[in-house]
């Protein structure tokens, strides 16, 4: 009953919170100190970070190790790596277009080849690895296995974006919110603001995830059922 | 005796591909992902890892460095902003520091005295205090503040 309430609720809730995010965020909130109205950015840009770097590719890091764990070779948790890694695809290509589109007014250029940037985009080729590389090959436990070897291995760079800005001098402004001594840097309603786009954005990932995942069960469905029609039509031209 | 209306297709079909097939596509995607990986990381983090020199280390080396082009960081002191015809000059301040930054080119929408920047260009010469700019890039903090906290909103709907 609980779980068939969220699962109906998810896809409201998602668009509600969404809908709260961009009305705070555009009519609400002031603008700041010194970037004005380009602070609008804060309630978009890291939630979708946020989503991309943690969430997805966290996501599809478990469920790749968890693959692998043991040997279980559990075919639900590596559609879900699979799936979880196309959705952190697209939003690290998000992440990478809303920063170049805050970084050209604020520092005067679209792209900068910092630590930050850099690791980030380096984690997208990642991922484009990922996907392509379960498409090299039609053996599945192949392609499985190799996968999940590889998402196991490019999530050693997420620390690596979360904390250049800490470890290297980086273009890329340090951490608002989780910062080293667990401070603030954001005020009043630009916080407020800022937590409801990161809870509307988290349940966007749990909404793509599992219609992304439906959609790859019924994909694997109908192959199924296309090979077993295919046999069934060889079958009936050799009886007669 | 079999119905005429049955034909069979006989038609050659592709073989499955085969074991070896699929690992040359994956040496492939392999190579090819570790060359991106390669030329980013050399792009970025291999020659540029610190994305700037601060002041004072960029006056502590300043001999060896020459006339070199370097990304300068330092914040823009009060008062000190002149718009000229090719772009602007102003004092920048760090560690205890100054350098005369004289760029060329139009500044960032934000830059503004106060502010963090970083100045691509070189200094004038390897004893010189005065710095040659090519490019502004503005370095904002990661505070966010409100323009005017202290406005109150009037019954009438009015911003005070």
């Amino acid at each position: 009953m609980m779980k068939l309430l969220s699962q109906r609720l998810l896809g409201p809730v998602t668009l509600v919170l969404l809908a709260l995010t961009f009305w705070l965020g555009l009519w609400v909130t002031p603008p700041d100190k010194v970037q004005g109205n380009l602070a609008r950015l804060l309630y978009v840009h890291p939630a979708v970070a946020w989503v991309a770097l943690y969430l997805s590719f966290g996501t599809a890091t478990i469920a790749s190790a968890l693959y692998l764990w043991k040997r279980s070779r559990s075919v639900v948790m590596d559609r879900v790596a699979h799936c979880a890694m196309e959705v952190s695809l697209v939003f690290i290509i998000l992440t990478l277009i809303t920063g170049s589109i805050w970084g050209r007014p604020a520092w005067g250029v679209w792209w900068a080849w910092d630590a930050r940037l850099t690791s980030t985009a380096i984690l997208g080729v990642f991922a484009v690895g990922y996907l392509a590389l379960r498409r090299a090959n039609d053996d599945f436990e192949l392609q499985a296995r190799r996968s999940a070897v590889v998402a196991i291995l490019a999530a050693i760079n997420v620390p690596i974006i979360h904390f250049s800005v800490q470890w290297w001098k980086t273009l890329h402004q340090g951490a608002s919110v989780f910062t080293p001594g667990g401070n603030f840097k954001v005020h009043g309603i630009m916080l407020t603001t800022l937590f409801i786009s990161l809870a509307a954005f988290t349940l966007l990932f749990f909404w793509l995830l599992r219609e992304r995942y439906r959609v790859e069960v019924l994909r694997e469905e109908r192959q199924r059922v296309s090979l077993d029609e295919a046999l069934a039509q060889r079958r009936r031209e050799g009886v007669h | 005796m079999p119905s005429a209306e049955i034909t069979l297709d006989l038609t050659p079909v592709d073989a499955p591909p085969s074991k070896r097939r699929g690992r040359w596509r994956t040496i492939g995607v392999l190579v090819v992902l570790a060359l991106a990986v390669l030329a980013l990381l050399s792009q970025g983090l291999l020659h540029s890892l610190n994305y700037f020199e601060t002041i004072p280390q960029a006056m502590g080396s300043r001999a060896k460095l020459g006339t070199e082009t370097i990304r300068l960081e330092g914040v823009v002191k009060r008062h000190s902003i002149s718009r000229t015809s090719s772009g602007a000059s102003f004092e920048m301040t760090g560690g205890g520091k100054a350098v005369f930054v004289n760029a060329h080119g139009s500044p960032p929408q934000l830059f503004q005295a106060n502010i963090p920047v970083v100045v691509v260009g070189h200094f004038t010469n390897s004893t010189s205090d005065s710095f040659y700019g090519t490019q502004i890039l503005v370095k904002h903090t990661a505070s966010y503040i409100a323009a005017h906290p202290k406005r109150v909103k009037a019954p009438n709907g009015t911003v005070r």
